[in-house]
């Protein structure tokens, strides 16, 4: 494989990384000088729940190649807010299998301030896949 | 397309200053500051980019307000470390200069690039970073924080020393404080000392002065057996569960109790000060606070079995244990008693679960290594030994060490006592820690020896038999997952509770209203602990003084024009009240339309995901901003 087509394959990975817990987590990684690829981005959110359905499937239409939602899981401080976001997410993997979009490229987790492993493991697992089935479809029509 | 083209034009007028920071080569080491300053300056919204070697100080603040000042930009950007460290300071220079402090965006360079990544791939990483925070900042709108009545009263959570100094401060300053402490002692750690390095103040005397004047002090509650299970609410309207039960720890110290209520308020020796109050059956009560200070503490680090002989020797003990001896043990002699047996020659082990290094000490049962230096052990130790050395001239001391640590004033002079009383000191490499074995060599006379590889004579190899070896243990933080799931409190890889910025902001957290006070923070002496507490203290009163604090205006936010009412927003909300479907006249019309509370709303977006209209949003982090920051990510042009 040539650098240029390792790169394609390598693909982007956008990361929704709550305020609260997941993003401070991803500085606690960074505290820890622990290496990860550069081909992830980190939005600072809130609470991912705000993302409507369409959203997901844009980014993937733009050239995101993975999304990982990193969240306060049960521990989310918006009482209610991870469930609605399961549930909105149970209606994206609907559409994303309607457009041939292999729904692995979409992972929801939990990740707490100094879950540092995880959040290491959510992205090795996600570049790994990557590397497996390589940018979307849709992105290249 | 014609309005598209009017977004354009209006947001073209957006002028956006970026500031990128080297952090003194912690970020330029591993990223080319200057590269990204180059690629960032062809993005259509930046006016102006500049660089600083530290953007946090008062000349990097200062080039930001001069722009905003004299006009070049209208909104910032600013490159540097984690926004949880400096994202306050900057909205602060915003607002010293005349403008909005929410007209800002913060890149994360530091923790999020330069410390995980190197080469180029670091710098293109960065630039993108910086580029998506541009384009976010073109769109944000000036906001209005909104201000809320703060309850003047203060929780402290800790009866150490450093929760009893808040507590103390806090009341001096008229602000009415409840106290928490879990076990049924005031005093923590503090109260299981004696002598006190390096001025030799009694420990008991110490806390029960402290204690005496917050138990005196009618602005102070004080609940022992006291814990937080529940937490709610913002800065100036915490509400905290807390739930009063029987003690299960200190066991051993309510023993020494006696008749309970002779000793209310007394100092019990290596217990504390007993408030009393001991409850039967568990009782449950809620304290509405406006500040919360965290004065957790810490706790002794404890031999793992078998280490230096630790648990498989009895004459094995740790420093405390020793200090504990000696406190109850004052019987004049030429030999230092421990339990009953003359001490003729003993060793003190330096650096005993601290300093610990990947690969040669093992991990913890949670997969933890003290990798930190607890910073009180060294003069802790020699403070012993002179002791030891002046009360009993025959019992010898041999000190092993790695390096020793006296820092502070009056404690260099205890090491120079140490050597003037004759203490041995022998040093030992990281990889070659001393080995304490059963002594077969020495026709049994002494229990135990203490091998080592002494690098002061250039490695000789020195065996040293003794009757006791003293483990100079270091310091654990508390455990207080239970407190940091439900505060969301930010957790160090050392375990210590984590500061917004170890110089600037030392007690801060990034949570408003949420202190820190002692040694829940890192290891301290009783005077560090006490200026930390001090300085919380003070941080709580700036912040309750106005009887008002404002908080971040991120709430919902409806676009009249084009919500249609549909509802659909408020049967999302996870706030009860915080949007309704009101009528309003629109137009000369009658039509039905969402209302936010923004006191009620919590920000958390649940609303915008399902509006078919895309008629509401958060303010300060719309879903354009979003949309915007993933085209960055994307474009092919940003990194070239």
């Amino acid at each position: 494989m040539t650098s240029l087509e390792h790169s394609q394959r390598e693909g982007k990975i956008l990361i929704l990384a709550t305020e609260t817990c997941a993003y401070p987590g991803a500085d606690s990684v960074g505290q820890a000088h622990s290496s990860y690829p550069t081909n992830t981005f980190i939005l600072r959110v809130r609470a991912p729940v705000l993302f409507p359905e369409q959203f997901y499937l844009d980014c993937f239409k733009k050239g995101i190649s993975g999304i990982i939602i990193m969240s306060c899981g049960e521990e989310c401080p918006y009482d209610g807010a991870y469930k609605a976001m399961a549930t909105r997410l149970d209606r994206v993997y609907k559409m994303m299998r309607q457009q041939d979009l292999d729904i692995r490229r979409l992972r929801l987790t939990a990740i707490c301030t100094v879950c540092n492993r995880a959040f290491l493991n959510e992205v090795n697992l996600m570049n790994t896949l990557l590397q497996e089935i390589g940018p979307p479809q849709m992105a290249q029509n | 397309m014609v309005d598209e083209n009017k977004d354009k034009e209006k947001t073209s007028k957006r002028k956006v200053g970026v500031y990128i920071c080297y952090c003194g080569g912690n970020i330029s080491d591993h990223v080319d500051v200057e590269k990204v300053r180059e690629r960032v300056e062809k993005q259509p919204e930046v006016a102006v980019v500049r660089t600083n070697v530290f953007m946090c100080s008062d000349p990097g603040q200062e080039m930001i307000m001069e722009d905003l000042k004299n006009g070049t930009i209208d909104r910032v950007v600013v490159a540097s470390c984690a926004p949880s460290l400096h994202e306050t300071t900057f909205r602060g220079a915003i607002s010293r200069a005349g403008g909005n402090p929410y007209i800002y965006e913060h890149a994360n360079i530091r923790e999020q690039v330069s410390w995980v990544h190197h080469g180029d791939k670091a710098t293109d990483k960065a630039t993108r970073l910086v580029s998506m925070a541009a384009a976010k900042a073109e769109q944000l709108k000036p906001l209005e924080s909104i201000r809320v009545e703060a309850r003047k009263h203060a929780t402290v959570i800790g009866g150490g020393i450093a929760g009893l100094r808040a507590a103390k401060d806090l009341a001096d300053r008229g602000i009415k404080v409840v106290l928490l402490e879990k076990s049924p002692f005031l005093g923590g750690q503090l109260a299981n000392l004696d002598r006190i390095a390096p001025t030799g103040d009694k420990a008991a005397e110490l806390v029960s002065d402290l204690a005496g004047q917050v138990l005196n002090d009618d602005s102070i509650t004080v609940h022992t057996c006291s814990a937080v299970e529940n937490f709610e609410g913002y800065v100036g309207n915490f509400k905290l569960g807390v739930k009063k039960q029987p003690p299960e720890m200190d066991q051993e110290k309510i023993k020494q109790l006696g008749a309970k209520d002779e000793a209310v308020g007394e100092f019990i020796p290596f217990a504390g000060i007993y408030n009393g109050a001991m409850p039967s059956v568990p009782e449950e009560f809620t304290v509405e606070t406006g500040v919360i200070i965290l004065a957790t503490g810490f706790k002794s680090y404890m031999p793992y079995k078998g280490e230096y002989g630790f648990g498989e020797y009895e004459q094995v003990v740790t420093l405390p244990e020793l200090i504990r001896s000696m406190a109850e043990n004052k019987a004049a002699g030429n030999l230092m008693e421990y339990n009953g047996r003359k001490i003729r020659s003993m060793a003190m082990i330096h650096c005993v679960g601290s300093r610990q290094i990947p690969g040669i000490h093992p991990e913890n049962e949670g997969g933890y290594l003290n990798e930190y230096c607890s910073r009180t052990c060294c003069s802790a130790a020699l403070n012993s030994s002179n002791i030891i050395r002046t009360s009993y001239p025959g019992t010898r001391i041999f000190e092993f060490y790695r390096d020793i640590r006296t820092y502070g004033r009056g404690q260099e002079e205890l090491y120079e006592d140490a050597a003037r009383n004759q203490v041995v000191f022998l040093r030992f490499d990281d990889d070659a820690s001393p080995k304490v074995a059963r002594n077969t060599s020495h026709s049994g006379d002494f229990p135990l020896t203490v091998k080592v590889k002494d690098t002061l004579t250039f490695g000789e190899d020195v065996e040293a038999p003794v009757d006791l070896v003293v483990l100079v243990t270091g310091v654990e933080p508390n455990n207080v997952s239970d407190l940091v799931e439900m505060m969301k409190l930010p957790v160090g890889t050392d375990r210590f509770l984590l500061e917004v910025h170890p110089k600037l902001r030392p007690v801060e957290l990034p949570i408003s209203g949420i202190l820190l006070a002692g040694t829940c923070q890192a290891p301290m002496d009783v005077g560090e602990a006490c200026n930390a507490a001090g300085a919380a203290a003070v941080k709580a009163a700036a912040l309750l003084g106005r009887g008002y604090v404002e908080l971040d205006p991120f709430v919902a936010l409806v676009d009249l024009e084009k919500c249609k009412g549909t509802g659909d927003c408020v049967e999302a909300c996870l706030s009860d009240g915080a949007l309704n479907i009101v009528e309003i006249e629109l137009d000369g019309q009658t039509v039905k339309r969402a209302q936010v509370t923004p006191a009620l709303c919590l920000g958390c977006g649940a609303c915008v995901g399902v509006c078919p209209e895309n008629a509401i949003e958060v303010a300060g982090w719309t879903l354009k901003q979003y949309e915007a920051m993933v085209d960055r990510i994307v474009a092919q042009e940003v990194a070239a």
